[in-house]
């Protein structure tokens, strides 16, 4: 396995540029009238660099998992281009974007649901091995079976067993043993940590941060869970609505967040410290989140949006915008007013 | 006496493998418009606590023993007829995930209105009226034409709105809420525990709150029950479970939590996993993964829970030496730290 770590590393690692997903619903039968675009990620420009681990954190249906099988074309942008490496996929043909999904692997929520109850783990990581070098076979093949498994922290004797003889941890272990297998050059995360109790999620948190300075993994990390994202994450990028409206350093995102939305998110998480809780400010927002069928016009956040506003915030569409060096923000007055 | 006593509640489950000891020996009180925290990883018996309290156990799950005293009545003891009039009415459940505990096949109308019907002599209108009125209490807008609704047209944190205006329609003595707000975002599970605290103040219920995140429990509780393996092992004001925790279980749970003041290189890690309560087991359940240099093999009856301070208990182990600060013990195992 080649390590990453030492060579240079390119800022442009993954380009979006532009990138919206929507779903067409069809029309209307008879009447041929439309019956709405779901807009599940709208104008999306983000750049990944190389080694980095960019958090993505929103409310369920925001676009956060949407936006990550865009990335990997999955389901192909509806416009907007997409680069790894200087390489835009987002044109590609069908079948060479077989060949370039390689080098996507992902990481779910559920390892029980995502390993195939049947293969051992052995067969599991050796199939995922040679979808890279299909010509490894025998020893040597085993052998790499084993470097990976000693890699996640589980024993080269456990390679013989099936998913369910397994621990909820140690499940996500094979399941991130597999993810590196195919020696990706970006993995995404969608909630690795959220199914398992706190004692586990420690050692998975902390293994995932070890092979990334080990193996200089690029990753895309992403959760609801804003304590864990600030722990592991490089970068910080807040969606909402299906559109990206802060983005960050971690720290900065966390500590100093700069649009409103963020602020309520923040604030909404529970710190375990009794103290620190009865003092916590809070910014409340009202209701749930808008659909993304007829999203609201102008700055999306409005019907939540705690903060006095007038009909300007209805009608003009913000933008993200670097406020500070770095540090960039859906640039809609109100939502940002507030926070200055 | 307090308005809920649990003394020495045990529930096994009959295994053709064996006999799980899933809540073992498990004794709590909670008082009127009080809140009581119960922790734990999952398998710990958290949940199977709470359906024992309202008998919701079904076979190979059997109550072995204890005793469930509200307002002095034996709950185990009471016939089913008395149990159903209790269940429901004096105290109510909500559970983790409300699109199954909602019938996706009747109306939230007919659901709620059926509680009514059991629980009161309200006619069909009067429960209606009533129904509607506790939507509007929960937040729900345009409540009178959602009552109608089924509860697939609802989003999560409005099913969750709909199931405690459900269980809070009877208006319980006892509310047991078991991971109620686990299933969603940040957002609305601030919304939701809002407003069962809201309702609390007015009606004076008394809490159960289980839930695995610390963070819910600092914020929402009076007091809090550790649980651990089946057993509770540790017990305490929330302050005095948050400052001054004394077990290693409760130390290692706070230390593992990244929290958003922290950074480091290294969270802490509790090795290992949870024990199989299928297995017997010997002295203190936790002594594999305890951090703590192990001074003695665990032989006999786990640990009995001693009283520290005024109303702070803790298991009395004797296995491992404590004497150190958790820090600098869980600093020196981190990096060896596997499964």
């Amino acid at each position: 396995m080649t390590t990453k770590a030492e060579t240079s590393r390119r800022d442009d690692f993954l380009v979006l540029d532009n990138v919206s997903q929507h779903f067409d619903r069809g029309k209307r039968f008879l009447t041929g009238e439309s019956k709405g675009v779901v807009k599940a990620v709208d104008n999306v420009s983000l750049t990944v660099r190389e080694g980095e681990i960019l958090g993505l954190v929103g409310e369920s249906g925001c676009g956060k998992t949407t936006l990550s099988r865009t990335i990997m074309q999955i389901i192909r942008p509806t416009s907007g281009r997409i680069f790894l490496e200087g390489k835009e996929l987002s044109s590609l043909p069908d079948h060479e974007i077989r060949r370039e999904r390689i080098n996507f692997q992902m990481i779910f929520q559920d390892p029980y649901a995502s390993l195939n109850p049947r293969m051992t783990v052995y067969d599991a990581l050796a199939e995922a091995i040679r979808t890279r070098h299909p010509d490894v076979r025998g020893q040597k093949l085993r052998q790499r079976v084993v470097e990976l498994l000693v890699r996640v922290g589980l024993s080269p004797s456990q390679m013989k067993k099936y998913p369910h003889e397994f621990s909820g941890g140690q499940r996500q272990r094979v399941a991130i043993a597999r993810a590196l297998a195919p020696e990706p050059k970006l993995i995404i995360a969608d909630e690795p940590v959220s199914a398992l109790d706190v004692s586990i999620q420690s050692q998975i948190l902390n293994l995932l941060k070890k092979l990334r300075a080990d193996m200089g993994l690029t990753m895309i990390f992403i959760s609801h869970d804003l304590s864990v994202v600030r722990y592991i994450a490089d970068r910080i990028a807040v969606m909402y609505l299906g559109r990206i409206v802060e983005l960050g350093d971690a720290e900065t995102i966390v500590d100093d967040p700069l649009h409103i939305y963020t602020r309520a998110l923040m604030s909404a998480i529970p710190q375990p410290d009794p103290r620190l809780e009865r003092s916590r400010q809070r910014v409340v927002l009202e209701g749930d989140p808008p659909s993304p069928l007829n999203p609201p016009s102008g700055c999306s956040f409005w019907p939540r949006s705690p903060v006095p506003h007038d009909e300007r915030m209805k009608t003009v569409e913000p933008e993200l915008a670097e406020i500070k060096p770095g540090h960039f923000a859906a640039n809609c007055p109100f939502c940002l007013e507030t926070a200055a | 006496m307090a308005l809920l006593e649990v003394h020495g509640l045990s529930t096994f489950f009959h295994l053709r493998s064996g006999v799980v000891r899933a809540v073992d020996d498990v004794s709590f009180e909670i008082e009127r418009g009080q809140t009581v925290g119960i922790v734990g990883e999952s398998g710990s018996g958290k949940s199977v606590t709470c359906y024992s309290l309202l008998r919701l156990i079904h076979e190979p799950g059997r109550i072995e023993g204890g005793q469930v005293l509200f307002n002095g009545e034996d709950l185990l003891k009471v016939s089913e007829a008395r149990m159903r009039e209790i269940r429901g009415g004096k105290i109510s459940m909500i559970f983790q995930d409300p699109m199954t505990s909602l019938n996706p096949f009747l109306r939230i109308s007919t659901q709620m209105v059926e509680a009514l019907a059991l629980h009161s002599d309200l006619n069909e209108k009067a429960a209606l009226r009533k129904a509607i009125s506790a939507l509007e209490e929960v937040g729900i807008a345009d409540a009178e034409k959602r009552i109608h609704g089924y509860p697939h047209e609802f989003s999560g944190g409005m099913r969750q709105r709909v199931m405690i205006a459900s269980a809070l329609i009877t208006e319980p003595d006892v509310l047991i809420a078991d991971e109620p707000t686990t299933a969603l975002d940040v957002t609305i599970q601030a919304q939701i525990l809002d407003l069962i605290k809201d309702r609390q103040e007015r009606l004076g219920t008394a809490v159960i709150l289980v839930t695995h995140d610390l963070g819910v429990v600092a914020g929402n509780c009076d007091r809090v029950n550790v649980m651990y393996a089946g057993r509770v092992v540790e017990s305490g004001t929330t302050e005095q479970i948050f400052y001054d925790p004394k077990h290693a279980y409760t130390q290692a749970l706070q230390k593992a939590i990244p929290s958003l003041q922290m950074k480091g290189d290294l969270l802490y890690t509790v090795p290992g996993m949870p024990p199989d309560l299928g297995k017997p087991i010997t002295g203190c359940a936790f002594y594999p993964r305890c951090p703590y240099p192990k001074i003695a093999e665990p032989d006999g009856a786990p640990p009995e829970l001693i009283v520290l301070s005024e109303g702070h208990c803790v298991q009395d182990c004797h296995y491992c030496d404590r004497s150190k600060p958790i820090e600098a013990v869980l600093t020196k195992d981190v990096p060896e730290a596997r499964e």
